[in-house]
């Protein structure tokens, strides 16, 4: 060999060196990682490879979707629409696609928990039967009176058992409520159309028909009352007819989502919706000739004009093209509601229905029929009821309380005292499925199966006009150690013995549902029929439900809402800021969906920012302030106060802030919250400061509401004013639609 | 220091101290190789070559073969379903992990052999209903004991297969049919194009 | 279809003016921007979260993203039309030509801009070369980052991964990505006709997106079919492609509002 190495030889020395250790690393037994387990006794219609599909239904919010779930060798995949439900006809929402990060969450509760409200997550399993006996004690140990049972805004099964056990026993009926019911101010709606056509129930707006909608702050395309019928309806609006493009209206202090897709969108001051409706009455009546009703006949365009900020030609292009319409739509949503006069304005906006004469067509305003087996429509509790509800815990009428489908140190305001009634309550028992705020101060936790994994029906309270009792059945065996809440509390009974167990004679929550669902077999207008029970529960379960066939409830006629005058008083605002503050639902996490983590990493509509709150500020007023855009901002009102960054937009009313509600949880698992300091990109600390082991992500706009209420009950939520401070510190929010503010650009210079 | 070290590996005492040392590390690449190769540890010793003897169909126990992507692993009930009425059963030691996983109520967690990366999307319908059998691909099972793979499942391999059978000439298009023609056009262009097994 | 590759001459090129096999119209005039086709999308195929500090850098995984831009200032300002942006399947790919190791050819079966995982070395020139922007890189093993998992007896565990579609490739860190026409369910559907010796019918299957989409502002299909739904679709008046003048040949029509 020569001496040196030559450059050739080199090379070959070092590629088969390199490829030896190439090999290497994958050679061997150990590279042998994969196992495969097949079932034990595999179901007999199963094939490996092959996918089964199971009917049931979201339980994400309580618009009652059914679903067809899509799963692989015990394992749900991949979550679709039911075609066959007429409420959303094989669509879903965005929520409802990522339900399954919530039932494969890394954070569920795994089994039933002693939680003794201390701030971590209990580790320490209990057994089932210690559990049981705990709830039958409770149920023991106390007046029949001094029960209560908290549960979520959908009226499901777990709502009629619930209902019959408490009428049974001599309990206060249970109460259901959520910050969705909270923010669509449903008890106004509900009212409100009572007063109007003498008729309880929740109103159904066909916008579908209809070629001209008017929409006083409705979101219907975020998450109002049934989004996904409602978007169905608002694009058959607008394109569904091949002779005529729909034509959508917003009048909204601030551009939501829904506004977005609106022909024009009319900034308007908080407040001002109701008496925007009734000069609009007023100048579509006199457009139209004829005597203007007594509803319209009192009010001064003018005037409201002045106060609303909307200009006299705008009210009047308005009116003219309602007047000009086929089949006008007034829809009156939360934040229009949410004021102090928000019943009026419910009110105003029906009685412009009744105007254009749409109640009861197509294209106009119906009561939702009523589901499946439902004597009367049972609305969700307002929030004065629930403050009533919040006032026994308070005063120690309630020695038990059982709360699911709810978490109420996140969604009712702070100032209504649910933290502070709880100090009374000797005995709060949670059955919660994640370790939310409301779980952790529990002293027990029960943890209900998720959603896919539970037996039940939930009722579509609207959305379509059929009558649709929505089926759910478990698509995957549980995951954890949790029991359907319903089998607890039949146990539990039993246990219990005595008038308890009379109250709940069932066998388990199978048995109980099918008896609710008996009455429907003889019914011949419905989706299938079947002449006894076995057969009738076989098809509810694979069909995903029982709805009748498409019917018009008749609506009675409104034409008794144009002969009363309707007085809207000047919405009253609580505090003394100078910005209007305007918390919304985010369109993206919904209520509860913090914790999946692909909703946090979708993108807000409106402002593409992702995993983290912002409050929405006109770039005048941020000017004025001496802020731009991701700094951190102290808003606060006469209830409390909130830290959040700036989001310049450029679609507000100056004088009006709007913030997202869903984020700001300071428990609800690892993508809730913020295991690491947020502001990362500077590494400064937050805040808020650790929680637990975890920083709370975002804020949340319910800390900074007031314990105020319109007519009907409803929270006055749009009827805060608030003062905003600098902070001084920076938060830079992840948006998708640029860098600013990542890499220290998109500052001017000077400031 | 480099220098020195170059300098050693170029004396004598250097360059038989790096012959050893490549030897070395190719007698490892090539156990290493070897291991690869080598069929994995089952839970119990499962001898296809007993069970087909027997007349036992593929298709008995892989039946996902016929209708989908996998033929899939037959549960522990399978096997039950004729050894519980075998006498054996009880008293061969070879066959006492299955009657523990009986008792226990679990199943065997088997070593799959023919696999792919999980970057190829292998679906074995279309194979069956293209008049395949078995043993093709997967070799004699009257000859196996533990099952093992008779040659390496890569890429080659399988496009092989894909480009002979597309092939216009006499084997797949005896009367030089021009339809025909077309069809084997077509199904070459779909049994070479790179989505259709890797997406 | 088949491709004479001497007359195109540059590979993966499909003839000029060809329509395209697999495409889809998206009506921006009902498109709400609701995020429904994005949450089906990564649901579907397996596409990971990135969090909050990736996301603010940008590395966001979205096979499909809603782009909302802002036309004029307040109170005459207006959102434009909600824009769902996704792989085009150009016919004429810009991504295609660069790949150093031809890791998303064109796939002549089927007439897609193809992205073989495998295959790919993350140079990311292709994502460079995209005027849409619509392609993603893998920056980290999204899937595995240990913060997403469990210890469970000395293992971590991730329950999130029992969610994944085994149909389609969890990617690794170093590779590229990006919408691929759901080409499982292509498959899927091909398979099952095949198996039943029929053709696949118009409207049997769609993209995850087209699925959700609470408005059916997205109809996929053979847009070489005249009498498919959305060749229908995409040959209305207010039908544009976007980038047109690029002249990449995109299989997605949008139609616009008005």
């Amino acid at each position: 060999m020569s001496q040196k190495i030559s450059r050739r030889n080199f090379l070959k020395l070092a590629t088969a060196g390199a490829a030896t250790t190439a090999v290497l690393t994958g050679c061997g037994p150990a590279s042998r990682y994969v196992t495969r387990e097949p079932y034990t006794k595999m179901p007999e219609y199963t094939y490996n490879g092959l996918s089964t599909y199971y009917a049931t239904t979201c339980r994400e919010c309580a618009a009652g979707c059914g679903l067809i779930v899509r799963t692989m060798q015990g394992r749900a995949i991949k979550v679709e629409g039911n075609p066959a439900n007429p409420i959303n006809l094989g669509k879903t929402c965005a929520r409802g696609q990522a339900t399954l990060h919530g039932l494969y969450n890394p954070d569920r509760v795994e089994f039933p928990i002693k939680q003794g409200r201390s701030a971590a997550l209990g580790t320490t399993a209990m057994k089932w039967e210690e559990a049981f006996q705990i709830v039958a004690d409770a149920m023991n140990n106390a007046n029949a009176s001094e029960i209560a049972f908290l549960l979520g805004t959908a009226s499901d099964h777990l709502f009629d058992l619930i209902t019959d056990f408490t009428t049974a026993i001599g309990a206060p009926a249970p109460v259901r409520f959520g910050a969705l019911s909270m923010f669509e101010s449903r008890a106004t709606l509900s009212q409100a159309a009572e007063n109007l056509l003498g008729e309880a129930g929740l109103p159904f707006f066909d916008l579908a028909n209809s070629d001209l909608v008017v929409s006083f702050g409705s979101n219907f395309l975020e998450t109002w009352l049934s989004p996904v019928a409602y978007t169905r309806g608002f694009a058959k609006m607008r394109r569904g007819n091949t002779q005529k493009r729909g034509y959508l209206i917003q009048f909204e202090s601030q551009m939501s989502q829904t506004a977005a897709k609106a022909d024009e969108w009319i900034p308007v001051l908080p407040g001002t919706e109701g008496l925007i409706a009734l000069a609009l009455g007023r100048l579509v009546a006199e457009a139209k000739g004829g005597s203007t009703p007594r509803a319209f006949a009192s009010v001064n365009v003018e005037e409201v004009s002045a106060k609303s900020g909307v200009s006299l030609e705008q009210l009047e292009h308005i009116a003219g093209l309602i007047a000009q319409a086929q089949a006008p739509l007034a829809v009156p949503g939360g934040q229009a509601l949410g004021q102090s006069n928000g019943l009026s304005t419910a009110e105003a906006v029906l009685a412009l229905n009744a105007l254009a004469d749409n109640y009861g067509k197509p294209g106009g305003v119906f009561i939702s029929p009523l589901s499946p087996n439902e004597d009367a429509y049972h609305r969700p509790a307002s929030a004065k009821e629930m403050a009533d509800f919040i006032a026994t815990l308070k005063n120690g009428s309630v020695k038990t309380l059982f709360i699911h489908g709810v978490n109420p140190l996140f969604e009712i305001p702070k100032p209504l005292g649910f933290v502070e009634a709880l100090a009374s309550v000797p005995t709060v028992i949670s059955f919660a499925t994640f370790p939310d705020e409301t779980a952790l101060a529990s002293d027990y936790i029960f943890p209900d199966h998720q959603g896919l994994e539970a037996w039940g029906y939930q009722r579509s309270a609207t959305g379509a006009m059929h009558s649709v009792l929505s089926g759910a059945q478990p698509v995957v065996s549980p995951m954890h150690d949790t029991r359907s809440t319903a089998d607890v509390l039949i146990e539990a009974a039993r246990l219990a013995g005595g008038k308890f167990a009379e109250a709940l004679p069932f066998t388990d929550e199978v048995a109980f549902i099918r008896s609710k669902i008996a009455n429907l077999i003889g019914r011949a207008d419905g989706s299938f029929a079947a002449p006894e029970i076995n057969t009738f529960a076989s098809y509810f379960q694979q069909s995903g439900g029982w709805w009748s066939a498409a019917g018009a409830s008749a609506s009675s006629s409104a034409a008794s809402a144009l002969g009363k005058t309707i007085v809207i008083d000047e919405a009253a605002f609580a505090g003394d800021g100078e910005f209007f503050f305007i918390p919304f639902i985010s369109p993206t996490l919904g209520e509860a969906g913090a914790n999946k983590p692909w909703l946090q990493e979708l993108p807000d509509p409106m402002t593409t920012v992702m995993w983290n709150s912002w409050v929405a500020m006109n770039p005048e007023t941020a000017h004025h302030l001496g802020v731009e855009n991701d700094d951190v901002v102290k808003i606060i009102s006469e209830a409390g106060e909130v830290e959040v960054a700036v989001y310049e937009y450029p679609a507000i009313h100056p004088e009006v802030v709007a913030m997202p509600f869903g984020q700001g949880h300071t428990a609800y698992g690892r993508f809730a919250t913020a295991k690491l300091p947020q502001d990362r990109f500077l590494g400064l600390v937050p805040h808020g400061g650790l929680i637990g082991d975890a920083f709370q992500r975002g804020a949340n706009p319910a800390d900074v509401l007031g314990a105020h209420f319109n007519k009907a009950g409803d929270l006055a939520f749009a009827g805060m004013k608030v003062k905003i401070e600098k902070t001084g510190r920076k938060q830079y929010l992840s948006r998708l639609e640029s860098r600013i503010g990542v890499y220290g650009e998109g500052f001017p210079e000077e400031k | 220091m480099i220098r020195k070290f170059f300098e050693w590996v170029l004396s004598p005492m250097g360059r038989i101290a790096m012959v050893i040392t490549v030897m070395s590390l190719f007698s490892l690449a090539a156990y290493g190789v070897y291991q690869t190769q080598q069929p994995p540890e089952q839970p119990i010793q499962f001898t296809h070559k007993l069970h087909v003897g027997l007349g036992i169909q593929c298709l008995y126990c892989h039946p996902g073969a016929l209708r989908g992507p996998s033929p899939g692993l037959p549960t522990i009930n399978k096997c039950w379903g004729c050894h519980q009425q075998i006498a054996k059963t009880q008293t061969s030691p070879l066959l006492k992990p299955m009657v523990d996983a009986m008792n226990a109520g679990v199943g065997f967690t088997w070593v799959p052999v023919a696999q792919v990366p999980d970057f190829v999307h292998f679906t074995h319908r279309p194979h069956i209903a293209a008049g395949l059998n078995c043993e093709k691909c997967h070799g004699d099972m009257t000859k196996v004991t533990i099952a093992e793979n008779p040659q390496v499942m890569n890429m080659g391999w399988c496009l092989n297969c894909h480009k002979s059978r597309t092939e216009d000439n006499f084997q797949n298009n005896p009367t030089g049919d021009a339809i025909v023609s077309a069809q084997l056009e077509e199904k070459r262009t779909k049994l070479t194009d790179c989505g259709t097994c890797h997406y | 279809m088949t491709v004479d590759l001497n007359l195109v001459g540059a590979k993966g090129a499909i003839a000029e003016a060809a329509e395209g096999k697999w495409g889809m119209t998206i009506d921006q005039d009902i498109c709400t921007g609701c995020q429904a086709c994005v949450a089906a999308c990564a649901m579907e195929n397996n596409v990971a979260f990135v969090g909050e500090e990736d996301a603010g850098y940008g590395r966001t995984q979205h096979w499909i993203r809603i782009e909302r831009f802002w036309d004029g200032e307040y109170p005459h300002v207006k959102a434009t039309p909600f824009q769902p942006m996704l792989c085009q399947q150009c016919g004429h790919a810009p991504c295609e030509p660069v790949c150093p190791v031809f890791a998303t050819p064109h796939s002549p079966a089927e007439d897609l801009n193809l992205q073989v995982y495998n295959r790919c070395v993350g140079t990311r020139y292709c994502a460079n070369n995209c005027p849409f922007q619509v392609r993603s890189f893998n920056w980290r093993d999204y899937h595995i980052i240990p913060e997403l998992g469990n210890m469970v007896n000395g293992t971590l565990v991730f329950p999130l991964h029992n969610q994944l579609n085994p149909d389609v490739t969890v990617r690794r860190r170093g590779v590229m990505e990006k919408c691929t026409f759901c080409i499982q369910r292509i498959h899927h559907a091909q398979d099952t006709a095949k198996s039943e010796g029929r053709e696949v019918e118009d409207g049997e299957f769609t993209t995850a997106c087209a699925q959700a989409c609470p408005a059916s502002a997205i109809t996929f299909g053979r847009v070489d079919h005249p009498e498919s739904l959305v060749s229908q679709m995409a040959h209305q008046e207010r039908g544009v492609k976007h980038l047109e003048e690029l002249n990449t040949l995109p299989r997605v029509t949008y139609l616009k509002e008005g």
